[in-house]
């Protein structure tokens, strides 16, 4: 039988009938990607934000900023070493985790170290950060140190004699009796 | 490669040692024989157990003296003793008698000096008497007795020279009479009549023997009357007297003259009656005569004499008048050529010869010639010349018999031959061996020698050769074919797998199939065939001796890259043979070249070399080419060890003593222990639990002397360094019974040894008294990471220890424990495994209870905690708290259910798989096995379910192509179709 054309689906419809606008005061943020023409306006309050702040050159504030980062491995570390400290030294999943991690980010760390001070990097702070520099380097080796404290913990690092025991070979007698009984 | 070795070992010596046969791996990887020794011609006979029962037993008491019983239809033994043991085996065992009690399940055996009845069934024990002297003759004495009452027994002792005749009553063994014969006088033989007993004994005249024979009184052992038989002149020995008549109606004293020309007889009991008989004259020489006549009372007095010549054989039957005494022939038996035996055998009155010669069996009547019954032989295998048989005879209908014999061939095979035909046979020789070594089977032509071949010509004639080489493997195509299906088959379904070539003798891919070479004191040769079971491969006797004497064999050493072993013997001879075949390559008979003590392999500028140590510790002069390498220790005459040491001068290697220890004095070395020649260690020290490390002392020139003080009764244990003579360590246990076994091991970095002491009397504060089993260890310094005096020297000598001169021998820092066990432990033997990371396993010899104990080494591990409980990191390291009682689990006993009887050594050898050891027992019994002291790791048990794994597999491949095309199409319809 000859029917009528389908209706459009729903979906169709609301896309085509926009919904009535809410007020500006709403504090609800809007859905990521809701419309193209409030993007521009959202950059612009970004901006504002940033704007806020006093001076985003000064010299003083840069290396404050510097040197936050740089401790920050050092905020971490208590944490990790409780988590070390609490999975044991047999081997097994969670500890082969911990461990991997806590070589993983001193080790990531210590590749970025110029890249991590990059943004902070000025005519005036350059002499500051070399300070900064070397105090974010020796946080991530603290790090690393209890990365290799944990292995040690675990007994995988070859530290004890027992260790090298396969290389060490028996002596040869120089001479040789043989039983004949 | 050295780091995975030394995890394993790390990971193995945590891992709990194996403390169980498996019980689908008893009855299979292991195998015995059961044997008993050469059974003797006086002393087997066919008895029945059960009265009421028809059925017979074949009961024998060997050379070995070993009791035992046989069922006669399968060849299997039914029970067995030890009656005579003796742990060291050189003492001549006496002779040994057994009678059967006729009515009765019993059997007599007298050994010794003791008289012992047994439960002819069972084998248990009734009674056991222990008397001074030693037994001569024993007798059942025939009297009618009430109510089925054990009759009494006669028992002739030799005590001092002088024969004494004691009756014992049958219920309990006490004496009811003794009688004291003339002194000086030889007691030969006793004979029962009904109502007298006569003793017949061998009076000195001249150079030769007068036969004296008294009559004694049975119910009091009084003497009623004696006479003397003028013999002298023909017997020399008491061998001489051919024979002493048993319980026959008329018992008879038999001996011949010297040209054995004619045989003289006395009825016993008829003074002054010699009658003399014509001995029927052979082809050759006669060599021997032999009486056979039937022991029962109730059978005819009639007998058989058997004459032998080197190529053939005769037999006469004579009849005796009972009341007259007269001695008169019957008929004979035709001579015929070859070897042969007779045996009698006796049913009520009728007495049966059974004649046995090489192509038949006959059987006769001793009442006329005819033939009763006449049986082709067939045997499965040639065994050699007839030595001896007994036989049973059973009358099937009138005229209708079946016989079956017992035969001692020259093969030193016990055979039952049934009307002609072949039933079983027992390899009796392989019993008393005396000496073992086990050999590789020699690899073919292989592979690898072929293409380093290939890898050294020149590409195109490789190539050639190569494509050469693979057309002619495809002959071998359709064979591997046809068999593919089978093999696969055969490793996927539970069970055993058949070895693939029975017969042939091939290496297998784990290394289990090896030979075994063992040498009988009775001189013969075996190859053992561990791969089949521990079947005979072949066997020789390379020397003649006579029966009786010993062959002792003084070392064997097989060479494995020429496939040969050589066996050298005492009296300088020596034989070297072919391993898989048999053939004799080289032989030398003995007294050619001097005694020997011992055979060593050296190393000398000409080779390898098996040189044998003379008397003294002697080895004489050597050519220069065939100066040894090493320098050698020896046994000197005076019970004292001697380190040789070899110089040139002129074109000979001069042996030159370098040092002599002698032990203290009043004690003499009973035995010395040095490390096994393949004793490889894996890893040089212990880790301890934190992760330190103990040195283990691994001086490979160590040797542990035994001495023992009888006055004193203590044992002392030296430890002695070989090349310098140093005293490394010693030790004295008193109040120690040295009657009692003491053996010692030593081995890697450790020894052992077991003896019986009794420390209560000698101090009673640290007090113990039994069995103990005390075990050491060597380390290279107390201190955990130090490597001792010596330091970090690669190189080591014993003479010149360090810088400093005239400095002291590094000592070894020695832990012991000493447990108490349970048995007296007579040998002890320890696991060799191919590179040493196994855990070695203690194999300890148990005689009392006829089982070998394999002793983890985790037991007898010398740093466990005293007294407390170990700390966790003695924990890691394997260590438990000591108990002063070592008890024998009894799954720890490699021998499980079986009675492996009169070991007197236990060889072992490595598999090509390193967790697996072969093992070899022999003695008096063969038993081998395979041990695995720290489980088998490296291979998959038999309770692998590879059925199931395959089915498994198939059943998820199943699964896997019926799901997907509808995992497919749902997959697609999800997407398509809107529900």
């Amino acid at each position: 039988m000859a029917a009528l054309p389908p209706l459009p689906p729903s979906w169709a419809l609301d896309l085509s009938t926009q919904p009535p606008r809410p007020a500006k005061s709403s504090s609800i943020p809007d859905p990521p990607g809701f419309s193209a023409a409030s993007s521009s306006k959202s950059k612009s309050t970004q901006s504002s934000t940033t704007s806020a702040k006093p001076n985003p050159r000064d010299p003083q504030m840069l290396v404050k900023k510097a040197y936050e980062v740089a401790l920050a491995p050092a905020k971490q570390l208590p944490m990790t070493f409780i988590m070390m400290y609490m999975s044991g030294s047999t081997l097994q999943i969670f500890t082969i985790m911990t461990v991997f991690m806590a070589f993983k980010n001193p080790l990531v760390g210590l590749l970025s170290t110029f890249s991590a001070f990059e943004r902070f990097e000025t005519e005036e702070t350059r002499g500051k950060l070399v300070l900064v520099r070397a105090l974010y380097v020796l946080m991530q080796l603290v790090g690393l140190g209890l990365g290799v404290w944990k292995v040690n913990q675990m007994g995988l690092l070859p530290t004890t004699r027992s260790d090298w025991l396969a290389w060490e070979t028996a002596r040869t007698p120089l001479e040789r009796a043989i039983p004949a009984f | 490669m050295r780091l995975p070795t030394n995890l394993l070992c790390l990971a193995l010596s945590i891992l709990p040692g194996t403390l169980a046969v498996y019980a689908d791996d008893a009855y299979h990887i292991d195998y015995h024989h059961q044997l008993l020794g050469i059974p003797q011609p006086h002393t087997t006979f066919f008895h029945r157990p059960r009265q009421h029962d028809k059925a017979t037993l074949l009961y024998t008491l060997s050379d070995l003296s070993v009791l035992g019983a046989i069922n006669p239809g399968t060849g299997e033994v039914v029970w067995r003793h030890v009656l005579a043991g003796d742990s060291d085996g050189n003492a001549s065992i006496p002779p040994g008698f057994l009678r059967p009690v006729e009515g009765q399940s019993c059997v007599i055996s007298a050994i010794g000096n003791r008289v012992d009845t047994w439960d002819a069934m069972s084998g248990r024990a009734n009674w056991g008497s222990v008397f001074e002297g030693s037994v001569r003759d024993l007798e059942v004495l025939d009297m009618p007795t009430v109510d089925d009452q054990m009759p009494d027994v006669l028992a002739l002792f030799e005590d001092n020279h002088k024969g004494i005749m004691r009756k014992l009553w049958g219920f309990n063994g006490g004496v009811a009479w003794e009688y004291h014969a003339e002194s000086h006088d030889i007691p030969l033989q006793v004979s029962t009549v009904a109502g007298s007993v006569f003793l017949v004994t061998l009076h000195t005249s001249g150079a030769g023997y007068d036969i004296r024979v008294t009559t004694l009184d049975p119910i009091n052992g009084k003497k009623r009357n004696e006479y003397k038989l003028s013999s002298h002149l023909d017997v020399s020995h008491p061998k001489d007297v051919l024979f002493v008549g048993a319980n026959s109606a008329a018992p008879i004293v038999a001996w011949t003259d010297q040209a054995k020309k004619s045989l003289k007889i006395n009825v016993l009991g008829k003074p002054k009656d010699i009658q003399t008989l014509a001995l029927k004259q052979l082809d050759g020489d006669v060599l021997r005569v032999t009486l056979h006549a039937p022991h029962l009372a109730q059978s005819l007095p009639h007998f058989l004499v058997y004459t032998e010549s080197a190529g053939s054989n005769a037999a006469e039957v004579y009849h005796i008048d009972p009341k007259s005494g007269s001695i008169k022939k019957a008929y004979e038996l035709p001579e015929v050529s070859g070897s042969g035996t007779v045996s009698t055998s006796s049913q009520n009155a009728n007495v049966y010869f059974t004649r046995q010669t090489e192509d038949e069996v006959i059987l006769v009547s001793s009442v006329s010639h005819g033939i009763l019954g006449r049986w082709p032989v067939k045997t499965e295998k040639p065994h050699g010349a007839l030595i001896h048989s007994v036989a049973e005879v059973v009358k099937r209908t009138e005229d209708t018999y079946a016989v079956r014999s017992a035969v001692i061939t020259s093969e030193e095979d016990w055979v039952l031959i049934r009307n002609g035909v072949e039933a079983w046979s027992r390899p009796e020789g392989l019993s008393g061996a005396a000496a073992g070594q086990w050999a590789e089977i020699p690899e073919e032509e292989t592979l690898a020698k072929v293409l380093e071949a290939e890898a050294h010509s020149n590409p195109v004639s490789a190539y050639i050769h190569r494509v050469k080489r693979h057309i002619n493997d495809l002959q071998y195509l359709p064979a591997y074919l046809q068999q593919l299906p089978l093999r696969i088959l055969s490793s996927i379904l539970p069970g055993e797998a058949k070895s693939q070539s029975l017969g042939a003798l091939l290496r297998d891919n784990f290394g289990f199939n090896k030979l075994a070479i063992v040498a009988t004191q009775r001189g013969r040769v075996y190859a053992l065939d561990a791969g089949n079971r521990g079947g005979i491969v072949w066997s020789l006797k390379p020397f003649d001796t006579l029966p009786g004497e010993q062959w002792f064999v003084r070392g064997i050493a097989v060479d494995n890259s020429n496939g040969v072993a050589t066996i050298i013997g005492s009296e300088g001879e020596f034989v070297t043979i072919q391993i898989t075949t048999g053939e004799i390559v080289e032989i030398s008979a003995p007294g050619k070249l001097p005694p020997v003590t011992a055979g060593v392999v050296v190393d000398s500028p000409s080779g390898r070399l098996f040189l044998p140590i003379g008397l003294d510790g002697n080895t004489g002069k050597l050519p220069a080419a065939k100066l040894p390498k090493d320098n050698l220790v020896v046994l000197g005459a005076n019970g004292e060890v001697r380190g040789l040491r070899y110089e040139i001068k002129g074109d000979d290697a001069v042996p030159v003593i370098s040092w002599t220890f002698k032990p203290a004095l009043g004690q003499r070395i009973l035995n010395i222990a040095s490390r096994p020649a393949h004793d490889p260690v894996a890893s040089i020290g212990k880790v301890l639990g934190d992760r330190t490390v103990l040195y283990k002392y691994l001086n490979p020139n160590v040797v542990l002397v035994t001495a023992v003080a009888e006055a004193a009764s203590t044992a002392s244990f030296y430890l002695l360094d070989t090349v310098s003579g140093d005293i490394l360590y010693s030790i004295t246990h008193e109040g120690v019974d040295i009657d009692q076994p003491i053996s010692s091991l030593l081995t890697e970095n450790w020894f052992v040894y077991s003896l019986w002491s009794d420390t209560i009397a000698m101090s009673p504060i640290q007090s113990s008294k039994g069995y103990q089993i005390i075990v050491s260890e060597m380390f290279e310094s107390e201190i955990p990471n130090d490597r001792g005096p010596l330091g970090p020297a690669v190189n080591a000598s014993s003479l010149d220890p360090s810088e400093i001169p005239n400095a002291e021998p590094a000592i070894p820092f020695i832990v012991t424990q000493s447990f108490i066990i349970p048995e007296a432990i007579s040998h002890m033997s320890v696991t060799e495994t191919r590179q040493g990371i196994t855990t070695r396993e203690l194999l300890c010899t148990l005689a009392s209870s006829n089982s070998i104990i394999g002793i983890p080494r985790a037991i007898l591990d010398p740093r466990r905690p005293v007294g407390r409980d170990p700390t966790p990191k003695e924990q890691e390291e394997g260590l438990f708290r000591y108990q002063p009682f070592l008890d024998f689990d009894p799954k720890l006993i490699i021998t499980h259910n079986r009675e492996v009887i009169g070991v007197k050594n236990v060889i072992t050898s490595p598999a090509l798989l390193e967790s697996t050891s072969l093992v070899l027992a022999y003695g008096i019994d063969i038993f081998g096995t395979r041990v695995t002291p720290s489980a088998a790791f490296d291979i998959l048990g038999k309770a692998f379910n590879k059925l199931s794994l395959v089915a498994t597999v198939a059943a998820l491949a199943v699964g896997v192509f019926v799901l997907a095309p509808m995992v497919r199409r749902k997959q697609i319809n999800g997407r398509w179709i809107v529900a």
